[in-house]
């Protein structure tokens, strides 16, 4: 009896359908996002009674950085999926391309209560391949320079303005980096410099360089290319040269998020971060702007939170509902009323954008940067979390003195062409 | 104090130090789990006096919150704990009772392969078992939490089994033998009941190394109502992170207590065991 | 005696039937299947397996990481197997003097080798956080030190004031270090208890002979002790290192590899080939080339130490 106990659909009452639905993040952290989205399960589960089923969602948090997709996988390897899941496009080539997803493409076909272009129509092209659509958008983001208006203000510096160059960038950055003489380090930095290959990656398309091939195949002649040695060699002297970014040790001793702290003017972040920026104890007053680029053409990069469902899943109709509800405008507008993302229901983004500032209009900026946002690799390239985990370890070794700017690319591009082609 | 005096007053020091390098983590462990839980981490100062006092109520929020079931996990390393500790007595037993008092061909030889097994990493093991228990169906269920990862207890026991097998006397058997007792019979009534010390030693070993292990528990199970309580400590640790030092000591002593009892309970097994693979091996 | 014992008797094939086929299916044919698996491409995910021949190893050899990883093992090996041995021995000397309450000391001692290293593991990054751990203690203690004595025959000792903010973790180099240290600490009973057992079977009657030739404690120690001893040194030596090429549970919950790649070791890297990567097949590659450098190194140890022993015997 204990044995047949064992495995993993949760089975009580015959009439009641359990779903499932994964998504990241730890369970156990309570905030009044949590609460929303518990409240947003239980209205579905609503929906579904008041239509005659009995539904319970069961979601299922995979807490742990770095965890999620390797423990979704495991669970596909083990036969234990879940109905539903929620995709992080920048990983999503792993399960696109190793056929766990369904194609939604038919379910779209044949309801004719949905309508495809309620979503943002180059959001959904992510997760496209071909005629096949395999996950919807649920939320996005698009990655920004995010200024603060206040120091920006006691500089006397003006604000930056799309279309603005490398130049404008160092120069706005040494303007607004406060160094007392004597004193061991900046009390004041221009740009909160991460080492996290997600945030960064974008700077280096704004200086024409990439990761990748085009093809996504090699490393080799782009990640050690000229375009791109000469980017990331603009970042590390951005640290070490001309000290207007926290080194590796001074970040340490900052603690936090510089920018969060004030004690950085610029930061390039995602839509999530006006959570704190904006939180009752905090109010920073916080401007957003494009990229600064090199090459004269805006570029950025965008990262989507998908729904998808799996293809073993045994309720496919119910979770077609289920992804059908939870990007729908009602729920969509309550979901990212925290400021979490962009919504991926056009409806429910222009509501918010309609409520924007009108002398800081940072929703608009978002928007107008979806236009020219170029998805991540790990959309379309299955070993790209390695790839990241190697291009992180080489800024590092830059940062640290440890190599000089075109050995540490052309190893990293070495490590990154054997696990993209074994 | 006599020159001697000193010395041993010494020794005694240089003993206590060591054990209590040894102690202090878990003392420090226990009392961090009764503090609050948005405390921050305790300080030396304040380790034994937490703002608003004891909080036992702490384990029991963490046995039964929902999201991450302790008292799940704790259900399933019961489970599976007691299925290998059974599954190795009877194959130990069976095979020493074999190996020490039967006589047959190759008997020697596929004892020492016995021995060989003892040999391999785990490293080599875990890929392909992996790979078959998928085959047959056994991933994330309590069969393949409890079968497939016992050879080092399978040959481990049998080996310290046999060794303790040898020195019983022949003259019990004779006797049995001469009841009208067969091979099992013998082995029933005679060999197992002057093993206790013996099988305890083996139980305790195995309840060790399965109550503990945390590299095939990890992939043999995948859904949470079936993670055995080392792996659930770490979902644990990758929940709470850095901000809930409490909870996750919490956990933590939830998952030692029953290993600190049973390791207390029958240390003389492990010091005995451990050396007669020492010594002898 | 009795006669009537057949020589075959083949029941003892079916007493040790279910041990032995459990170890047939369960570990013999693992091992040939993983040597199946690292000559193909074997990805979990995917179901084409091509046949690749030597190609993963040859890879492996070529492969920098691996090699770093292979290299990283080795370096934990020669640092903990070393201490570890020494500190199991002074240790047990050290207990098994007739003292009272020796029970006591040796099972506290052992406690941490029965522990959940996932427990333990979590202890740790906390004796080692910055600020607030155990170690920040210490590292005050001796920042006071120095302050307050100022400067030993002129050199200033401010110098070697330790920011309380370091992360041990974070360091090259450290990270490797604090690993050592905690297998240190974990290992301690086991090792101990059987030097106990290796000293307590030394006769009294060496001892004796050595005090009649008027030896003193160190040559009590280096001409009576450590040679009787030869043998559970041994044992010690093998199984430490061989338990330590196999370091897994530590890495993966307080370094993941560690600070640039310093504390990858090849049993992690063979984790995240199988597990983050997919790779059944070049994780089985590299789980042999493991086994291959336990076997070397199991093989080299009691060789060497036979040569000792024959040397031994010849002396005398």
């Amino acid at each position: 009896m204990i044995l047949a106990a064992a495995g993993c659909r949760d089975e009580r009452e015959p009439t009641e359908i359990v779903l499932r639905v994964t998504d990241w993040g730890s369970p156990v952290v309570e905030s009044d996002f949590m609460r929303i989205e518990r409240e947003i399960l239980e209205g579905f589960e609503q929906q579904q009674h008041r239509a005659g089923r009995k539904v319970r969602v069961q979601k299922e948090q995979i807490p742990g950085p770095g965890q999620y997709a390797p423990k979704l996988t495991m669970m596909y390897v083990a036969g234990c999926a879940p109905d539903v899941v929620h995709l992080d496009a920048s990983c999503g080539a792993l399960f696109i391309d190793n056929g766990m997803l369904m194609d939604l493409a038919p379910l779209m076909a044949r309801d004719p209560s949905f309508d495809r272009s309620i979503y943002f129509e180059n959001v959904l092209n992510i997760t496209r391949r071909g005629e096949a659509v395999y996950a919807v958008p649920l939320d996005f983001t698009p990655m920004m320079m995010y200024y603060n208006r206040k120091l920006f203000q006691q500089a006397g510096v003006p604000f930056p303005r799309n279309g603005w160059s490398w130049e404008d960038f160092l120069t706005t950055c040494k303007a607004l980096t406060v160094m007392p003489p004597g004193a061991k380090m900046p009390t004041q930095y221009g740009f909160n410099f991460e080492n996290v290959l997600p945030f960064w990656i974008p700077l280096l398309w704004t200086g024409g360089g990439d990761v990748l091939s085009p093809d996504g195949r090699r490393a080799s002649g782009y990640l050690d290319g000229q375009a791109t040695v000469e980017a990331v060699q603009f970042l590390a002297d951005l640290i070490l040269k001309h000290r207007v970014a926290p080194s590796i040790a001074e970040r340490k001793i900052l603690g936090g998020d510089a920018f969060l702290n004030g004690k950085a003017a610029m930061d390039l972040k995602g839509h999530w971060t006006l959570i704190d920026y904006h939180a009752p104890d905090r109010q920073l007053d916080v401007g957003v702007v494009g990229l600064p680029t090199r090459t004269g053409k805006p570029v950025t990069i965008i990262y989507v939170t998908g729904i998808a469902i799996s293809r073993s899943t045994r309720h496919a109709d119910l979770a077609w509902e289920y992804l059908k509800y939870m990007t729908s405008a009602q729920v969509q507008i309550k979901r990212v009323a925290s400021g979490l993302a962009i919504s991926g229901n056009r409806e429910a983004a222009d509501f918010y954008r309609a409520r924007d500032d009108q002398d800081n209009p940072i929703e608009a900026e978002f928007h107008q940067a979806v236009e020219y946002a170029r998805p991540a690799w790990g959309a379309t390239v299955e070993n790209f979390p390695m790839c990241e985990a190697f291009g992180q370890e080489m800024m590092e070794d830059i940062l640290y003195g440890a190599a000089t700017v075109p050995e540490a690319t052309r190893r990293a591009a070495q490590y990154m062409d054997a696990v993209l082609a074994p | 104090m006599s020159r001697r005096g000193v010395k041993i007053a010494l020794h005694y020091l240089v003993l206590l130090l060591i054990a209590a390098s040894t102690v202090l983590p878990f003392v420090w462990m226990l009392f961090t789990s009764l503090h609050g839980q948005r405390a921050e981490l305790p300080t030396m100062a304040n380790l034994f006096s937490p703002a608003g006092g004891y909080h036992f109520d702490n384990y029991r929020y963490v046995l039964t919150y929902g999201e991450l079931p302790v008292w799940r996990f704790a259900v399933n390393s019961v489970i599976v704990t007691t299925g290998v500790v059974l599954f190795q007595l009877a194959l130990c037993s069976l095979a020493a009772f074999g190996f020490a008092r039967l006589h047959f061909r190759g008997r020697n030889s596929i004892f020492f392969l016995f021995l060989l097994t003892m040999m391999i990493p785990g490293q080599v093991l875990i890929v392909p078992l992996f790979l078959m228990v998928q085959k047959l169906g056994w991933l994330d269920s309590y069969w393949g939490l409890i079968i497939p990862y016992q050879y080092l207890s399978t040959a481990f026991g049998t080996f310290l089994l046999r060794q303790f097998f040898v020195t019983i006397p022949h003259s019990l058997d004779e006797a049995a033998r001469l009841d009208g007792c067969s091979e099992l019979g013998v082995f029933w009534h005679v060999i197992l009941p002057s093993s206790k010390p013996a099988l305890a030693t083996v139980a305790a070993f195995a309840f060790i190394w399965t109550w503990t292990d945390f590299y095939w528990a990890l992939l043999a199970s995948s859904s949470r109502t079936m993670r055995p309580l080392e792996v659930g400590l770490s979902a644990f640790r990758d929940s709470y992170g850095m901000t809930c030092w409490s909870l996750q000591m919490t956990a933590a002593v939830i998952v030692l207590v029953p290993v600190l009892l049973v390791f207390l309970a029958l240390q003389r097994y492990f010091v005995r065991g451990v050396v007669t693979s020492g010594i002898k091996g | 005696m009795i006669s009537d014992r057949p020589r075959n008797n083949w029941r003892g094939y079916l007493f040790i039937a279910p041990a032995t086929i459990y170890l047939a299916v369960f570990s013999l044919i693992p091992v040939a299947f993983a040597a199946y698996l690292s000559l193909h491409r074997w990805h979990l995910l995917k179901s084409d397996h091509p046949f690749v021949g030597w190609g993963n190893y040859t890879a492996l050899a070529a492969n920098p990481l691996f090699r770093g990883a292979v290299w990283n093992t080795l370096v934990y090996a020669m640092a903990s197997v070393p201490l570890g041995v020494v500190s199991a021995l002074v240790v047990a000397m050290l207990v098994s003097r007739p003292l009272k309450v020796i029970g006591v000391f040796r099972a506290l001692y052992y406690i941490p080798a029965v522990c959940s290293q996932v427990a333990l593991s979590m202890v740790w990054i906390w004796i080692l956080l910055p600020e607030k751990g155990l170690i920040s203690y210490g590292i005050r203690f001796l920042n006071l030190l120095a302050e307050t004595v100022g400067s030993i025959g002129g050199m200033d000792l401010s110098m070697f004031h330790i920011d309380l903010s370091t992360d041990l973790l974070a360091m090259r180099g450290w990270a490797m270090a604090a690993l050592v240290l905690m297998s240190m600490w974990i290992g301690l009973g086991p090792r101990m208890v059987i030097f106990i057992a290796g000293l307590q079977n030394i006769p009294e009657t060496l001892y004796e002979a050595a005090d009649l030739d008027g030896c003193n404690r160190w040559q009590r120690f280096w001409y009576v002790t450590l040679p009787q001893l030869a043998p559970t040194m041994l044992f010690v030596t093998v199984t430490t290192t061989i338990a330590a090429f196999q370091l897994f549970t530590p890495v993966y919950m307080m370094t993941q590899g560690g600070p640039q790649r310093t504390t990858d070791v090849v049993s992690f890297h063979i984790f995240q080939e199988a597990w983050r990567k997919y790779e059944a097949g070049m994780a089985s590659a590299q789980s042999y080339v493991l086994f291959a450098m336990i076997l070397v190194v199991a093989v080299f140890q009691i060789a060497l130490m036979r040569k000792g022993l024959d040397r031994e015997e010849a002396a005398q």
